[in-house]
């Protein structure tokens, strides 16, 4: 009897929580209403009904650092290159273009004067001037800084103050690459200084957007700086969202959460997308190329014969129209497309498995024993092919020459790594064909100097060529760009001729955009920079 | 029973340090470099020594250890190598997201599972039992990540009615924005965020504790006391509610505990397809960044929640059965 009343008195204990919960949320007088934005302008979203004040982006990876000095990867690139400008901004085929920097001269060739934009204040209002430039470069350089992409910035012996709007470059040797490097952020003196490392999380420079909020791996929230002295941006807001699934960050641009999703994209996905009328899909050519390391340190690679031969198995039609989707196009060369350097006429290497046997069979390897495998004084011909499994693609590639090897009887294994240890290997030179890319390649002193020169620390295989090793020097200190051109290509086509490298694909940069978003034109390098002249019509 | 939560507490010490010093020998065998990861590429070999030695990465692992667990005994789990914020700041961030998803995913599992696995038993052998069995065994064999994109295509992309990816404000935040408005907007767009990925970790969850409702519930309703009981002419839900759930508790209690450390510890699948701001993100991230400090701090916390999730359990016990007494 007493558990029973204990039982009820519980149950209409319960009843009467809920009722008065319910009543004090009906007496506070709810409502359900998306409030307007919470940022200080948000009175002007009615004066625009035609648009919508907000622009949404879906990122794969979070940036790593707002602090432009400090980036390592695209996201922490392309994401800050709204808050900051460099001196010069890249153009569509890769060259400079004014930005803080309205003019440039090149009195010698190893001083670089620049004359700054006036009138240009960072977002907190304090004026920008040539003692920001000195210290974004004086402790880019500071080792204290660790910044990744000191290495770029190397060749640069001091950078001085002429007066308050020009800065003078003086470099140890002519370093022509250097101009295409100028568009990393100019960070504020003043903040800088403080050494309390907060422009990593609180960026303040000279650009159009102004960060708001970032949650990290959830969002990151930018708005419009009024006084950008490029004009005010067209939209009020920006906010990127971190989706790390490729095919959920798709399926958010079909839903209509987000405007706009960009490379890396499952290929699949792009022919869906290209079908659905409200969407748009943009190809344009990117900044990297993918290719077949072949490691010279290994005695049979080091034979430039076996080399060809086993680029003369590379299907690139197949792989890229269909492990690739047409997304990356056959590649030939390390000069890419989207640069001013780039050329056609290179030796290439059909896929030929006729010319590769006989290549091996010159070699010296052919199949004695009958079994299938070539061999040479009893030994087999094997190799591993390894690539790292984050990227589905590059396993299906691997997986793909893995079977044309195997029927041109080479024994042939294949090895996928997460990409830390995968790199590792790479940089300790334990590999005997690896499937990799290079990414960012604004300038060509970039896609072969360190790749190529003996001396090179992207130089992973260790191919060594004095003729290269010449020519890449003369490319870094030639000053004329016609002279540059012809130096590369030069190079570029002794070394596809030689082999170290097959390049297979030149990767493609794909853009997916709601059609409503208006005025927006991708760069190759992936910048989001354009996006301050994008709107979205209602 | 206080003497003995206090006990269990002081037992979590050796567990943990046991934990951080395996889990520092582990990443530590691996192969990759923080060095590499943060300097890219292209880094010359000169940069990569100057910055192992900044990291402290040059000197023996004992060494390393040992300034490890120094600064740990001092509550200092170090900075992200990456980020170069405190780790603990980084957890702070990252785990309300978790417990929030974890927490609803919980419920969602309970009252799917509960009432499922209690009909089940008593309806043992009917459609509805073989029906929920089925249901089970799917929830079990369906890949979490698989399940994650069909919920999107179903709800977000096809009907349009929930969002794709991604977190809303925090519920508590979001819960004192309406009190304070008297807008529903934060509460609810706050739950419509959470809906999709607690439905998809909590499926896999309700199907095992479904299977262990019922399995208990068959047990117990095999015991003398409940023929006892029908026979004295107890109406038959309060046998099944007091004799028989009650009884089958215990069982049931462990596995519910043990899935919550699941949820925190293993929603990663889950955190990436949706894109959910949790500390599973974090720490797959961090492990592909070679991010020491930051792997060792997370791996800790959830170690530390594990442990005090089954403290709970084991005073669930006594509180359920009372003839179950901790010394």
């Amino acid at each position: 009897m007493k558990g029973e009343r204990e039982l009820k008195n519980k149950r209409r204990l319960s009843w009467i929580i809920v009722v008065a919960l319910l009543s004090a949320i009906m007496l506070t007088g709810c409502s359900y209403s998306k409030p307007s934005s919470g940022t200080s302008n948000s009175s002007s979203s009615k004066e625009s009904s035609s648009k919508k004040d907000e622009i949404k982006v879906g990122l794969d990876v979070d940036a790593g650092t707002m602090d432009p000095r400090l980036s390592s990867d695209t996201s922490s690139k392309r994401v800050s290159e709204l808050a900051y400008d460099g001196l010069i901004r890249l153009s569509d085929n890769l060259e400079a273009e004014p930005s803080l920097a309205t003019k440039w001269d090149n009195p010698n060739p190893t001083t670089w004067i620049f004359t700054l934009r006036k009138n240009v204040n960072f977002q907190d209002g304090t004026p920008f001037t040539a003692e920001d430039v000195k210290y974004t470069f004086d402790t880019l350089l500071d080792p204290n800084l660790k910044a990744p992409s000191a290495i770029l910035y190397e060749p640069i012996k001091s950078v001085d103050v002429v007066n308050k709007y020009q800065v003078k470059f003086t470099l140890k040797q002519p370093y022509a690459a250097l101009l295409s490097y100028l568009d990393i952020g100019i960070v504020p003196k003043h903040i800088g200084e403080k050494n309390d490392k907060s422009l990593a999380n609180h960026p303040i420079g000279t650009g159009p957007y102004k960060l708001v909020k970032w949650s990290k791996n959830n969002k990151i929230a930018f708005e419009a700086n009024p006084k950008y002295w490029g004009g005010a941006p067209k939209t009020k807001k920006i906010t990127y969202y971190i989706i790390p699934d490729n095919t959920t960050r798709v399926a958010s641009l079909e839903s209509g959460d987000v405007d706009l999703v960009h490379s890396p994209v499952s290929p699949q996905d792009i022919s869906r997308i290209k079908q659905n009328d409200k969407l748009k899909v943009v190809e344009t050519q990117g900044l990297g190329f993918t290719y077949l390391n072949f490691n010279v340190k290994n005695k049979i690679l080091s034979e430039v014969k076996i080399r060809q031969a086993l680029s003369n198995l590379v299907n690139k039609d197949v792989i890229s129209s269909k492990i690739y989707k047409g997304m990356d196009k056959p590649g030939k060369s390390p000069l890419i497309p989207a640069s001013w350097a780039y050329t056609d006429n290179v030796p290439t290497f059909d896929y030929d498995v006729k010319r590769a046997k006989a290549l091996f069979k010159e070699a010296g390897w052919q199949d004695s024993d009958g079994d299938g495998v070539l061999d040479q004084n009893g030994k087999k011909l094997k190799f591993t092919l390894s690539t790292h499994s984050e990227d589905p693609n590059r396993v299906q590639t691997v997986e793909y020459l893995q079977n044309e090897f195997t029927k041109a009887g080479i024994e042939t294994k294949v090895t996928t790594n997460e990409w830390p240890t995968f790199s590792a290997s790479l940089t300790e030179g334990k590999f005997d064909i690896a499937l990799v890319g290079w990414l960012n390649l604004v300038d060509p002193d970039r896609a072969m100097y360190n790749q190529f020169h003996t001396d090179g620390g992207g130089n992973y295989g260790k191919y060594s060529n004095r003729q290269v090793d010449v020519l890449l020097e003369k490319g870094r200190t030639a000053l004329s760009q016609a002279e540059r051109i012809k130096v590369y290509q030069k190079a570029a086509s002794i070394v596809t001729e030689e082999a170290p490298y097959d390049v297979l694909l030149y990767q493609g940069y794909i853009a997916m955009y709601n059609k409503n978003l208006i005025g927006f034109k991708p760069y190759p390098s992936g910048s989001f920079y354009r996006l301050k002249d994008a709107e979205i019509a209602e | 029973m206080a003497t003995y939560i206090i006990k269990r507490l002081f037992q979590f010490i050796p567990v943990l340090l046991g934990i951080s010093i395996l889990v520092f020998f582990l990443l530590h065998l691996i192969p990759g470099d923080p060095a590499l990861t943060l300097l890219g590429q292209d880094a010359s070999k000169e940069d990569l020594a100057r910055l192992r030695n900044v990291l402290g990465l040059n000197e023996p692992l004992w060494i390393q250890l040992f300034v490890f667990l120094k600064n740990l005994l001092q509550g200092d789990l170090g900075n992200s190598i990456f980020q170069d914020v405190p780790v603990l700041n980084l957890i702070f961030d990252h785990l309300p997201a978790t417990l929030e998803l974890a927490l609803l995913s919980l419920i969602i599992a309970l009252i799917i599972s509960i009432p499922l696995g209690i009909l089940s038993a008593v309806k043992q052998f009917s459609w509805l039992d073989y029906s929920s069995m089925f249901f089970a065994q799917l929830g079990i064999s369906m890949p979490v990540f698989w399940m994650g994109l069909l919920l999107i295509i179903g709800f977000s992309v096809n009907l349009n009615v929930l969002p794709s990816f991604g977190r809303g404000d925090p519920i508590f935040e979001a819960t004192i924005d309406t009190i304070q408005t008297g807008n529903l907007y934060f509460i609810i767009d706050s739950f419509k965020h959470l809906l999709l990925p607690a439905f998809t970790l909590g499926l896999m969850s309700a199907a095992l504790i479904t299977r262990m409702v019922r399995s208990a519930m068959l047990e117990v309703l095999k015991e003398d006391y409940v023929r006892t009981a029908e026979a004295k002419g107890v109406k038959g839900y309060i046998i099944i509610l007091k004799h028989v759930f009650r009884n089958a508790l215990i069982p049931v209690v462990t596995i519910v505990g043990l899935q919550f450390g699941n949820l925190l510890g293993g929603a990663i699948v889950t955190e990436t397809v949706f894109g959910w701001p949790g500390i599973g993100r974090l720490v797959i991230t961090a492990i592909s960044q070679r991010d020491f400090p930051v792997v060792q701090g997370c791996v800790l916390i959830i170690a530390l929640l594990f442990a005090l999730i089954n403290l709970v359990v084991d005073i669930l016990y006594a509180i359920i059965n009372p003839k179950i007494q901790h010394v």
